[in-house]
């Protein structure tokens, strides 16, 4: 047995200093169970429970029954998937090729990368209200443009169009998020192996032979790890919808994020059973999605090494 | 030294000054009060005047105010209820029930009710007993341009109300011209569109029935109320509501409609006055706008074309918990006066669930707006609250999107509207 005040030895003989590890850890560990470990113990705790002030009443699965009928919360699921499944592919690709075009040197290319990488210093609040009025019904430039080209049917309120409003949403999401994934993605294309390049080119490769067979493959990994950051981040969006429709028009732009603000901020109603249960019930379905993405990203990988 | 002096004297005074304070604190009490209306100037001043009155008259009590804008406010409250930290004194609505049903609020019956009007106590009554003090009240108006009116060539009738075939002509004859028939939006609030839907519903069911369709007891899919959407939505569809209807702000409608581009009407809460009759470089109307209000149009198999709605809005509520319930209701008795009335409809010139004479009004502009609104209501029977503030839930989260927004835009049909409502309850 260690005397106190001295490390504890191991079975290899190397003696531990606990009291320093305990120091070092304790405060990170209760920062921890403080904001996150006891939060969400709490979440799930009132998932079962109708949570008033000064009473809380168990209510079993209740909750969970009524969500499963909740045809608003499925809206907003519906939504969020395919915010979450188009957004990546939007931003990947045009990062891809926006990166490709600034490893390739395009005359302006410092410059384009500012220009491009900007729209992601903004917060949502500035580019909610900037695509507002971009997408303004009467002076709007989208529309202005489609009346100068005599295109006036064309024209219509993007964002209070059921039809539109969406799409309207995940072209901002896009158009701000692609200078992200562009620098991450010109970050791994200067780490390239220049010999295997120079290989390539030796066997007289030419650019789309090189990007197929040699650049694409390599960058893989910096690729599907871009779209499951995009994937997690579209999964919880919140701010954008909030600034711009708040889930209108008819729940059209409504994500996960928005109903569980609604239900527990803006309902008539103090109770925050029924939101935990929403938020217990998509940190769940999202967990299985990105589980799902990162093991068919692994199968693919074993197939092709 | 010298400094040292000047360090002990620091140190003397600073001392008396600790030792002094609470005593000097403990003095007045203090009433912390929180408030909507922080850039609405009219009520802002109103109710900043009111507290500089009280505090005058009781020195011993302080009102610490903070102003808020309605949305941070509410959330702000949410968060400051559950953890017993709320001010004495806040501003709420009357739809806010989950305030009396989690016994937030302080019962007020000891409050001089017989200053205010029946109508107003009883919109704050939860079961049995009052809790807010009934400032603003307001009605819905039909507002229409003078002028825009006169080049159509059509003249209002005498009793201000079309009848449903005079109205659809009116209706299809600014849209021949080019004129937007109604500015109306609902970019950032709940309401604005559903007064379409509200007020025609209940000039055709009368209050009985609308109270029960909005409560549940009857059903959506009633034929009258199918009838009713489906007249909603043809005025719709022939052209009534600007483009910009679903994406159109409040404040946005309100220049929509007196300035640019122009609109010939414009249904707005009788608050209309609280934005248009500012300055114009602050959105208030032209000072040579002609406005004009009239009544809502009659319906179609209508039972009660007298029926209108009215409402209690902004109002000030006590914090259950509060330690100075004397103090409070002190404060809340100092607005129970006809002259406080008056000054409110004076200045704020918006209704007010304070007994006032209207006749007293000095302002020729607030004279004649409030002649007006007594003309439209001159006979009306009335219907209180707006579907939001009757409604609780999911009924009024699917009213907000399909009756306020999607019906009047035209994204939805009249039979999925009412399938929709139907399935909400």
């Amino acid at each position: 047995m260690a005397k106190a005040g001295r490390p504890a030895a191991t079975d290899d003989g190397v003696r531990r200093p606990w009291g320093a590890i305990l120091a070092f850890l304790l405060p990170a560990l209760t920062v921890y169970m403080a904001l996150t470990a006891y939060p969400a113990f709490r979440t799930l705790w009132n998932s079962f429970h109708v949570v008033l002030p000064r009473r809380e009443t168990f209510v079993g699965l209740d909750n969970f029954v009524e969500l499963a009928q909740d045809d608003i919360f499925w809206h907003a699921v519906r939504n969020t998937f395919v915010w979450a499944a188009a957004s990546p592919l939007i931003e990947v690709t045009i990062a891809t090729l926006l990166a490709l075009a600034l490893y390739a040197k395009v005359p302006g290319a410092r410059f384009f990368r500012v220009a491009w990488f900007t729209p992601v210093l903004m917060s949502y609040v500035v580019v909610g209200i900037l695509w507002m009025w971009i997408y303004n019904y009467d002076w709007g430039p989208i529309n202005a443009t489609l009346r100068a080209l005599g295109l006036d049917g064309l024209a219509r309120p993007w964002l209070g169009d059921p039809d539109t409003a969406l799409p309207a949403l995940i072209l901002v999401t896009s158009w701000m998020w692609v200078g992200f994934n562009m620098v991450v993605m010109l970050a791994a294309l200067h780490s390239l192996p220049r010999e295997v390049i120079e290989a390539a080119e030796l066997d007289n490769c030419g650019w789309g032979g090189k990007l197929v067979f040699i650049i694409l493959p390599l960058v893989r990994p910096t690729l599907l790890n871009l779209v499951v950051l995009s994937f997690i981040g579209k999964m919880k969006i919140f701010d954008l919808v909030w600034i711009t429709t708040k889930g209108n028009p008819l729940w059209s732009t409504e994500t996960v994020s928005t109903y569980v603000y609604k239900r527990a901020f803006e309902w008539s109603t103090f109770d925050l059973g029924y939101p935990s249960t929403i938020a217990i019930v998509w940190f769940v379905i999202v967990m299985i999605a990105v589980l799902a993405l990162t093991r068919a990203f692994r199968v693919r990988d074993k197939l092709e090494y | 030294m010298r400094h040292r002096l000047a360090r002990a004297i620091s140190a003397v005074v600073l001392g008396a000054a600790v030792l002094a304070g609470p005593g000097a604190a403990g003095a007045a009490t203090e009433l912390t009060f929180w408030s909507h209306w922080a850039a609405e100037m009219p009520k802002r001043s109103f109710v900043e005047a009111a507290i500089a009155d009280f505090e005058a008259k009781n020195p011993d009590i302080k009102i610490k105010t903070t102003w808020y804008e309605k949305n941070a406010l509410y959330a702000a409250l949410k968060t400051a209820l559950r953890a017993g930290q709320a001010p004495d004194i806040f501003y709420a609505e009357p739809d806010q029930v989950e305030y009396m049903d989690n016994g937030f609020l302080l019962d007020l019956s000891g409050l001089n009710w017989d200053s205010v009007e029946p109508w107003a106590k009883e919109a704050w009554t939860y079961q049995g007993k009052p809790y807010g003090l009934p400032l603003e009240a307001w009605t819905v108006e039909l507002y229409y341009n003078k002028a825009k009116m006169k080049e159509l060539g059509v003249e209002v009738p005498p009793n201000l109300q079309f009848a449903p075939e005079a109205f659809a002509d009116l209706v299809k004859k600014a849209a021949g011209k080019g004129i937007t028939p109604m500015a109306l939006g609902v970019g950032d609030r709940p309401f604005p569109g559903a007064h379409l839907s509200h007020e025609a519903l209940l000039k055709r069911l009368g209050t009985a029935d609308y109270g029960k369709l909005l409560a549940g007891k009857l059903p959506w899919t009633d034929p009258r109320v199918v009838e009713t959407l489906t007249w909603v939505r043809g005025l719709a569809d022939a052209g009534l509501l600007p483009p910009t209807f679903s994406t159109l702000k409040l404040a946005e409608a309100h220049v929509y409609f007196h300035t640019k581009p122009g609109a010939l009407m414009f249904i707005n809460g009788s608050w209309y006055t609280s934005r248009a009759f500012n300055e114009p470089d602050k959105g208030g109307q032209p000072l040579d706008f002609q406005l004009g209000i009239m009544n809502f149009p009659a319906v179609p198999g209508a039972v009660c074309n007298e029926c209108r709605t009215i409402a209690v809005g902004g109002s000030y509520v006590a914090n259950a918990e509060t330690k100075h319930p004397k103090e409070v209701t002190a404060f809340f008795n100092s607005f129970l006066r006809p002259e406080v009335g008056n000054l409110w409809l004076e200045n704020v010139k918006v209704q007010t669930g304070i007994k006032a004479d209207p006749g007293s009004i000095k302002d020729p502009r607030a004279a004649e707006y409030f002649s007006m609104i007594a003309a439209t209501n001159k006979g009306a029977k009335y219907f209180f609250g707006i579907p939001i503030q009757v409604m609780t839930g999911k009924p009024k989260e699917v009213f907000t999107q399909v009756i306020n927004n999607a019906l009047p835009a035209g994204n939805i049909t009249v039979d999925d509207a009412v399938r929709q409502m139907s399935a909400a309850y």
